[in-house]
C-alpha cells in the first residue's frame, strides 16, 4: 500500500506549487490544483476495477439482475464526477455553480433510480393481500 | 500521467509572469498581454487533455 505515500506526496507538492504560484498568477494556481486532483483521482480509480470485479462476482452468485448492477455502477460514477466538478467549481470561486452541479447530479440520480423504486413498489403490491 | 505536469504548469506560470513583467516594463503592453494569453492557453490545453483522460477512464470504468 505504498500508493498512499504517492498520493500524500502529490498532494503536498501540489499544495506547495500552488502556494508559490498563487501570488504571481492566481489563475495558474487553480490549474495546478486541478491537475493535482486529476492525477490523484486517476491513481485511485485504477484500484476501483478490482473492487468492481469483486462486486460483480457477488452479484452473479446472488442472482441479482445485471441491469440493476449496471445502474448502480452508473449512479456511483455520476456521484464521483459530480463531486469532482462541483469541487472544481467552488475552488475557482463559483460556489453557486458548484451547488447547481450538485443539484443536477442529485436530480439525474433520482431519475435513474426511479425504475428501481417502482419495481420495489410493484413487488410490495404483489405481496400485499388483495 | 505524473507529477511532472504539475511542475510544468507551475514553471509555465512563473515564466509567463516574468516575461509579462519584462515586456510591460519595456513598454510593450500589447505583446505582454499576448504572451500572458499564450501561457494561459497552453496550460488550459494541458489541463483539458488531463480532464479528457480522466473522463474517458471514468466512462469505461462505470460502463456508460
Amino acid at each position: 500500500m505504498e500508493i498512499i505515500f504517492k498520493i500524500l506526496a502529490i498532494a503536498l507538492i501540489t499544495s506547495v506549487a500552488t502556494l508559490i504560484v498563487r501570488p504571481v498568477r492566481s489563475d495558474f494556481a487553480i490549474m495546478i490544483a486541478l491537475t493535482g486532483g486529476i492525477i490523484i483521482l486517476v491513481m485511485v480509480l485504477s484500484f476501483l476495477t478490482g473492487i468492481f470485479d469483486t462486486i460483480k462476482n457477488v452479484v452473479e452468485t446472488t442472482g441479482v439482475s445485471s441491469g440493476l448492477y449496471a445502474l448502480i455502477l452508473k449512479i456511483v460514477g455520476i456521484g464521483y464526477l459530480v463531486e469532482f466538478t462541483a469541487g472544481i467549481c467552488s475552488e475557482t470561486g463559483n460556489t453557486n455553480l458548484g451547488d447547481k452541479v450538485l443539484l443536477g447530479g442529485k436530480i439525474v440520480i433520482m431519475v435513474m433510480a426511479l425504475p428501481i423504486v417502482t419495481s420495489i413498489l410493484q413487488i410490495i403490491m404483489e405481496i400485499l393481500p388483495k | 500521467m505524473g507529477v511532472e505536469i504539475i511542475f510544468k504548469i507551475a514553471g509555465i506560470g512563473i515564466l509567463t509572469a516574468i516575461v509579462g513583467q519584462i515586456l510591460k516594463q519595456t513598454g510593450k503592453e500589447e505583446i505582454s498581454t499576448l504572451a500572458t494569453l499564450a501561457g494561459i492557453i497552453i496550460v488550459i490545453c494541458m489541463v483539458l487533455g488531463q480532464i479528457g483522460d480522466l473522463f474517458n477512464m471514468l466512462k469505461s470504468l462505470f460502463s456508460f
